[in-house]
This record gives structure tokens, sequence and C-alpha cells, in this order.
């Protein structure tokens, strides 16, 4: 009885020891698998206002993801996430119609980013910007 | 407990996972005096199954591109979290596992294992022998630093001794005539897909022949009883040890021991020595207009290196090295004596200390020449 006490005791040791080693393995791996999260941050990027003409979009990368300046017709500044809400796909801008579409699945928002048609349940998201001294500071 | 049994059971229902355990596990009896030397091939087994995961791991950031390759391995080691520690345990490892293995063949040697009827284990493990060399020469290019881009011009250099293919067996290794781009790419290739597909191949057959000529008696110790004598020779006898301690959990204890003791060496030089295999010319990206001086093979190839160099001609001393390893494998073949015990064989235990001495000198030799 008093050996099987033991054989027990050992038995959970060698269990948490060998937890424990598998975690402090698992850990290592699992970190350098993990996204960075420095790629993910959210830097501040400039541009200049005159290289956005009006009527015309420039996509760019923003906090690890896709994101687009559009400067109306009417001259107004918007700064919006380029990933369509309905199932993730990247928005296209038509200079034609000035409008984006959803190539995906044929969703169509406004210049603001307001749902014009399609199956999008809601609008593109806004980034925040400033406009000053000629230039156009995202985030 | 019982939730484990009930699992068990069902388990059992299914595939007889009780009678595969005691057939395989507490059934399969090892000879009483076996020692910890034959717990190498677990060790073995292990290491390769380290080196396939880190190799895993590495292709997720690696890039096998001439132009990114070296920038890949130094976001790996200083940009990714335990990028260092995945990349070391793969280079260190790839060394480990060629010490390993020159160990095992050792105790293979020395307790006269390769011997009637395991000459096919002695085959495969020498086929997994040059394979290992082969998957360690076509990794140690990959991170295209100065060091691996000119140790493997000097490696795959050699081929041309070889007389009226030699030039073009080159040309064909390196997928173009000097070492560069093309290469990277067709050892990538060998690398992560066709040698380590042939390497696991290989590991089954090795495994299988195991099993089926059962595990050799030390010649050392108390020794087993022989088996009746009315056994006709010629036919297959399958090598049991009625009366052995089981492999669970008896040698599985020794094994795991083994395996413990392996991790801590690898470990420490993982952990404290991880620049011991690393020359300066390895934190530099590859540059094929600039040869840096005194480039030399991995120390595995060093005794290779030199043996090239004693002799006055490349031939000469290729073909002395190409005669030296076919006698190796073919040892079960030319060594037919029923003897298992060094001691009682002078002759042969003289010849494979010479030949380790021998191996030995010629490495340090080639180190320092």
């Amino acid at each position: 009885m008093e050996n099987d006490g033991r054989r027990k005791f050992l038995g959970v040791c060698l269990a948490g020891a060998t937890a424990a080693a598998a975690a402090a393995a698992a850990y290592p791996v699992f970190r350098y698998l993990a996204p960075r999260s420095d790629a993910m941050g959210a830097k501040k990027l400039e541009f200049a206002v005159s290289d956005l003409p009006e009527g015309e979009a420039k996509f760019f990368e923003y906090a690890g993801s896709s994101a687009v300046l559009v400067k109306t017709s009417a001259g107004a500044v918007v700064a919006l996430s380029a990933v369509c809400t309905h199932l993730g796909c990247i928005v296209q801008w038509e200079k034609e119609k000035q409008d984006f579409l959803c190539p995906c699945h044929g969703g169509r928002y406004s210049p603001d980013g307001a749902v014009t048609a399609g199956p999008p349940p809601r609008a593109l998201a806004k980034i925040p910007f400033t406009v000053e001294n000629g230039k156009i500071t995202v985030g | 407990m019982g939730l484990f049994k009930r699992l068990y059971d069902w388990i059992d229902l299914r595939i007889g996972a009780r009678e595969i355990v005691k057939k395989e596990l507490t059934g399969y009896l090892l000879p009483r005096n076996i020692n910890e030397w034959y717990s190498l091939g677990s060790v073995l087994l292990v290491i390769f199954a380290l080196q396939v995961l880190t190799g895993m791991l590495l292709m997720v950031y690696y890039v096998p591109d001439a132009e990114k390759a070296f920038k890949s391995v130094t976001f790996i080691m200083n940009d990714l979290p335990y990028g260092w520690l995945i990349r070391l345990c793969h280079a260190v490892g790839s060394n480990m596992m060629v010490a390993v293995l020159l160990l095992h063949m050792l105790s293979t040697l020395t307790m006269g294992s390769f011997k009637k009827p395991r000459e096919l284990n002695w085959v495969t493990g020498f086929i997994l022998f040059t394979l290992v060399q082969g998957i360690s020469l076509t990794g140690y290019l990959l991170p295209w630093s100065q060091l691996s881009f000119w140790a493997t011009t000097v490696a795959t250099n050699s081929a041309a001794a070889i007389p009226v293919v030699g030039p073009y067996l080159v040309e064909f290794l390196r997928g173009g005539k000097l070492v560069g781009p093309p290469t990277l790419g067709r050892f990538f290739a060998m690398h992560v897909a066709v040698i380590p597909v042939i390497i696991a191949a290989t590991i089954g057959a090795h495994l299988f022949l195991l099993k089926r000529t059962g595990i050799s008696t030390p010649p050392f110790g108390p020794q087993e009883a022989s088996p009746p004598a009315s056994a006709p020779a010629a036919s297959y006898h399958y090598e049991s040890h009625p009366g052995g301690i089981p492999f669970f959990p008896n040698y599985a204890l020794q094994d795991l021991t083994s395996i413990c003791v392996y991790f801590a060496v690898f470990l420490a030089v993982v952990f404290y020595a991880p620049n011991l295999l690393f020359t300066p010319d390895a934190f530099v990206p590859a540059n094929p207009f600039q040869t840096p001086a005194h480039i030399k093979p991995e120390w595995y190839f060093l005794a290779n290196y030199q043996t090239l160099k004693i002799f006055p001609s490349e031939l000469l001393g290729l073909s002395v090295q190409a005669a030296a390893m076919t006698f190796l494998a073919l040892l079960p073949f030319v060594d037919r004596s029923a003897q298992r015990n060094p001691l009682k064989r002078p002759l042969f235990l003289a010849c494979t200390i010479g030949g380790i001495l021998l191996w030995i000198g010629l490495t340090i030799w080639g180190h320092f020449s």
C-alpha cells in the first residue's frame, strides 16, 4: 500500500515534469509563429495632398490591413478601410462612377464609405486622419 | 482513471490495442545483458523528429532565394521571438545527428551486430549514414552565407576529379558552372523534400529489419542459451529472447535516460556554446566574387577533405575514399566469422581502433591544415 502511494506520487511528479517540459517547448514555438505585434501596429503615415488629385483614390497598407484615401470631386478627403464589410475582399475605386466596388459579390459603397448596393451589412470603417500644411497624416 | 480505462477499452475493442501493446511493448523481450549502447537508435529517432519539426518551423520564414535567403535567416535569428532557438536547434541538431549516428555505427561494429543475419540492417544503416551526410551538405548552403557558399563550392568541386563525367556532374549538381541561385533551388528541394522522404523510408526499412531479425545479443556478459541445433541455418529464424527483459517499461526507461542525456549535451551546446559550429564567415552574406581564406567543410567531412589533399591527384584521393566507404558498406559480407566478441578478435579490434585513430587524425589534420 505504501509502495502504491510512492508509485503514484512519482507518477504524478513525472507527469508534472513532462507537462512543464512540454509547455516550455511549446511556448517558444507559439511565440515564433504568432503574428508580430509591430507588423500589426498602426504607425502614422503621411501623404502630400498634391499627390492625391480630385476624384482619385490612393490605396496603402495601414495597421497590417488595406486602407484607401479618396479625394472626392467636391474636394473632400476621406480615409477608409479598404476591406469590404461583407466577406473581407478588398474594394476597388471606380473613377468613372466615383464609388467603390467590391468585385467579390458586387457590393458598392459611396466615396465616404456608405453602402449603396449589394450584400455588405455596414459601411466601410473610417480611419482617423488630419490635413495640415499640405500633408495628410493618417493614424 | 475510470475515464481513461473506458477510453482504452473503447480503442481496444476497435483496433486491438492491448494485443499490439503486448506484442510490441510489454511482451517484446530483449536480451538480459542488453546495454545502453542499444538505445542510440531511439536517440537518433528523436533527433530526426526534432530536425523535421524545427525544419518545418524554419520553412515558415526562410526564403529560398539567393537575394533573400541570408536576410531571412538573419531575420529568424535576430527579429523573431525564439527564432534563434529554433534555428540553433536545427543547426546543432544536424551535427549531433551525425555524431550520434557515428556512435551508433561504432557500437554496432564493436559488438558485431552487423553479422549474419543482420547484414541488411547494416546496409540500410550505412545508407542512412550517407543520406544524413547528404542532407547536412544540402542544408549547409541554405543560409547563403560566405561560409555556406564557399564550403559548398569546395564540396561540389571534388566531384570534378571523377574521370569523364566529373566536370558535367559538378555542373549538374550546381545547376550551372558555379555555385549560384540555381544551386540554392536544387539544394533546397533536396534538403526539404527529396532526402527527408528517402531517410524516412530507409528508417522504416531499418526498423522493419530490426523487428524481423530480432535484437542481437551483446557479446559481453552472461550469454543466452543457443537456439536449438535442429533449426535449419539457411532458413529464416527470428532471434527471440525467452526469459529476457520486456522492452516496456524496462528498456523504454533506458531509452528515455539516453534521450535525457542527449538533450543535456545538445541544449548545453545550444545555450552555452551557440557559436561552436559557426565561423565568422557564417555571419557574412555570400559574395561570389570574394573567396574567404581558409574555407573548411564541416567537421565530419574534414577527414575526407584532408584525404583529398594528401594524395598527389584528386582522383586517387577520391578512389581511396570510395574504396574505404565500399569496404565499410559491405563489411558484413567480408567479415563472416561467427565470433562477435571484439576481445576475441584481435585483428578486427586492431583494424577498428586503427581506422578510428586514422579518421580522428585526418580530421584534426584537416582542421589545422
